[in-house]
C-alpha cells in the first residue's frame, strides 16, 4: 500500500459521494471503503511502533547498531 | 572653575562637580576586561568587577541593556564592554554603566566565520541548486549530535508525539572542543557509506559561539556537503548559527525545531486523513437526508389512504357489475316465462284432455286399440271409455 495512493483513493471517494449520479446503494458501498482507508491510514501515521537506536562503532565503513 | 581655590564648597557641591566632570568628560567608552564578581540582581541588573592585570573598577548594566547579551557572563570571561562612567554621590564612588557587552575575541572569531563563509559561497556549497528535498515522511530519522545532551531528549521527545511510528538512529558525536569537528563529520560520512537513514538532524544545543564553532569547521562543511542524506543543520538556539546552516539542505533554528521540521509531513498528513474522514461523513450524511426526505413523499399513512382509495373505487366498480349482472338475470327470466306461459296455454288448447272436458270420451277396445267407427264396436264386446276424470268398462248392447 501506498499512502498516496489510498490518499488519492478517499479524495476520489469524497468525489464521488458528493456527485448526484452516484446510487445509494453505491454510496454506502464506497463510504465503508473511504472510512475504512483513512481508519488504516490514521492508525499507520499515530501507531507508536518506532525502534530508538544508537551506532556504536566510529569506522565509516561499517556500523554496530544497539537499541538505546 | 576659577575661583574654586578660593570657595568653600559643601560635599554636596563637591560631588556635584566630580559628577559633571567625570560624566560628562568619560562616555562612549570602549573597555576590556575579566569579569569578576559577578553578582545579577534578583531585579535584572548586573553589578560585577571588570579587571586586569593591576586595576579594577566597579561596572553596572542595567536590565535594559542585560537583555541584549547573548551570553551568561562568567567569572573571569574576557569582554569588552560599551558604556560611560557613572557616580554615585550618595556613597562617593564611580562606577563604570555598561550599554554592551560582547566577549573579547567574539569579533575575531566573526570576522573569520564571514570570511569562511564567503570562500565556500563562492564554491558553490550553499547554491539553493544543491540543495535536497527533505523528505515528507521519513521513515528512519538519523542524528548526529552528544548523546547525552539536552539536544538528543528534545529531538526524541518532539518525534514520539508528533510521529510516533518513525525509527531514530542516534550517531553519537562529540560536539566540543578540538575532537568535535572530525567527530560530526566522520558519523555524516557513515552514515551516508551504510545509507543508515532518510533524513538527517546534525547539531547541538546552545553554547557561546566557541562552543558552535566545531559546526563551522570545514570537515563539517565538506561532510555536509557531500552527503547524499539531506541534512537539517540545527545548531543552538534561534539567534546562533553556524556555517552547517547554510550548507545544510535546510536550517532549523533549534534542535526541536529540526525535529517538527522532519515530522511536518506526518502531522499535515495526520490533518489531511482527518479532514478527509470529516468530508466523507459529511457527504454520506447529505446524500442519507436527500434519500429521507424523497422517501418522506412515501409515508405508510399516506400510503395507506392511496390503498384505501384505490380498493374503494374497485369495490364500488364491483358493486355495479354484480347488480348489472342481477338485473339482466331477472330481465331474462321475465322474457322466459312470458313465452313458456304462452306455450302452455298453446298447449293446454291442443291437450286431448281439454275434448274430454267438454264431454268427449275416448274408446278403447279390449286390445287398447281406438273404436272410431260402429263397425269396430260389434254387439256383446267390452270397450273401454276413457272421460277426462277416468275410466268405464260397457258393453255393447246392439
Amino acid at each position: 500500500m501506498s499512502f498516496e495512493t489510498d490518499i488519492s483513493r478517499i479524495e476520489e471517494i469524497a468525489q464521488k459521494l458528493n456527485a448526484s449520479d452516484t446510487s445509494l446503494e453505491e454510496s454506502i458501498a464506497l463510504f465503508e471503503e473511504g472510512m475504512r482507508l483513512a481508519k488504516a491510514l490514521e492508525k499507520a501515521l499515530a501507531e507508536a511502533k518506532r525502534s530508538v537506536e544508537i551506532v556504536l562503532g566510529e569506522d565509516p565503513r561499517e556500523a554496530e547498531i544497539t537499541p538505546l | 572653575m576659577d575661583n574654586l581655590l578660593q570657595t568653600e564648597l559643601s560635599v554636596s557641591e563637591l560631588t556635584g562637580l566630580i559628577k559633571q566632570t567625570l560624566e560628562q568628560g568619560f562616555y562612549g567608552l570602549k573597555v576590556s576586561g575579566e569579569i569578576s564578581n559577578f553578582r545579577p540582581s534578583s531585579t535584572g541588573h548586573w553589578f560585577f568587577t571588570l579587571k586586569d592585570a593591576s586595576c579594577s573598577i566597579s561596572a553596572v548594566m542595567f536590565k535594559g541593556s542585560t537583555w541584549k547579551v547573548d551570553f551568561a557572563p562568567q567569572e573571569g570571561d574576557k569582554v569588552i564592554v560599551t558604556g560611560g562612567l557613572d557616580v554615585y554621590g550618595a556613597r562617593g564612588t564611580y562606577q563604570l554603566k555598561c550599554d554592551s557587552m560582547e566577549k573579547a575575541g567574539f569579533g575575531q572569531i566573526l570576522a573569520m566565520l564571514e570570511m569562511r563563509k564567503r570562500q565556500y559561497a563562492a564554491l558553490g556549497y550553499f547554491d539553493e541548486k544543491n540543495k535536497k528535498p527533505i523528505p515528507k515522511r521519513p521513515l528512519r530519522v538519523g542524528v548526529v549530535t552528544s548523546p547525552t545532551g539536552a539536544a538528543l531528549q528534545d529531538i526524541l521527545n518532539i518525534l514520539q508525539r508528533r510521529a510516533p511510528s518513525v525509527d531514530v538512529l542516534v550517531l553519537p558525536a562529540t560536539v566540543q572542543g578540538e575532537s568535535a569537528a572530525p567527530s560530526i563529520a566522520n558519523r555524516i560520512q557513515q552514515a551516508n557509506n551504510l545509507l543508515l537513514c532518510d533524513v538527517l538532524i546534525v547539531g547541538r544545543g546552545g553554547g557561546s559561539i566557541e562552543d558552535l564553532l566545531p559546526f563551522s569547521e570545514e570537515c563539517v562543511i565538506k561532510a555536509i556537503h557531500e552527503s547524499q542524506i539531506p541534512i537539517v543543520s540545527a545548531v543552538g538556539h534561534e539567534i546562533d548559527w553556524a556555517l552547517s546552516d547554510f550548507v545544510a539542505d535546510l536550517r532549523a533554528p533549534t534542535p526541536s525545531a529540526a525535529a517538527e521540521l522532519v515530522s511536518q509531513g506526518y502531522l499535515d498528513s495526520r490533518n489531511q486523513v482527518g479532514n478527509l474522514r470529516t468530508q466523507l461523513l459529511k457527504s454520506m450524511e447529505s446524500r442519507l437526508a436527500l434519500a429521507e426526505s424523497k422517501l418522506k413523499r412515501f409515508d405508510t399513512k399516506a400510503m395507506g389512504m392511496r390503498i384505501k382509495n384505490i380498493i374503494n373505487t374497485k369495490e364500488y366498480l364491483l358493486a355495479n357489475a354484480t347488480n348489472n349482472i342481477v338485473t339482466a338475470q331477472n330481465q331474462l327470466l321475465k322474457s322466459y316465462s312470458g313465452r313458456a306461459e304462452l306455450a302452455i296455454r298453446e298447449l293446454q288448447a291442443l291437450s286431448p284432455l281439454a275434448i274430454l272436458a267438454r264431454g268427449y270420451a275416448v274408446v278403447q277396445n279390449q286390445e287398447g286399440r281406438l273404436v272410431a267407427s260402429k263397425e269396430q264396436a260389434v254387439p256383446g264386446s267390452l270397450l273401454t271409455l276413457t272421460f277426462t276424470d277416468g275410466c268405464r268398462k260397457t258393453l255393447v248392447k246392439e
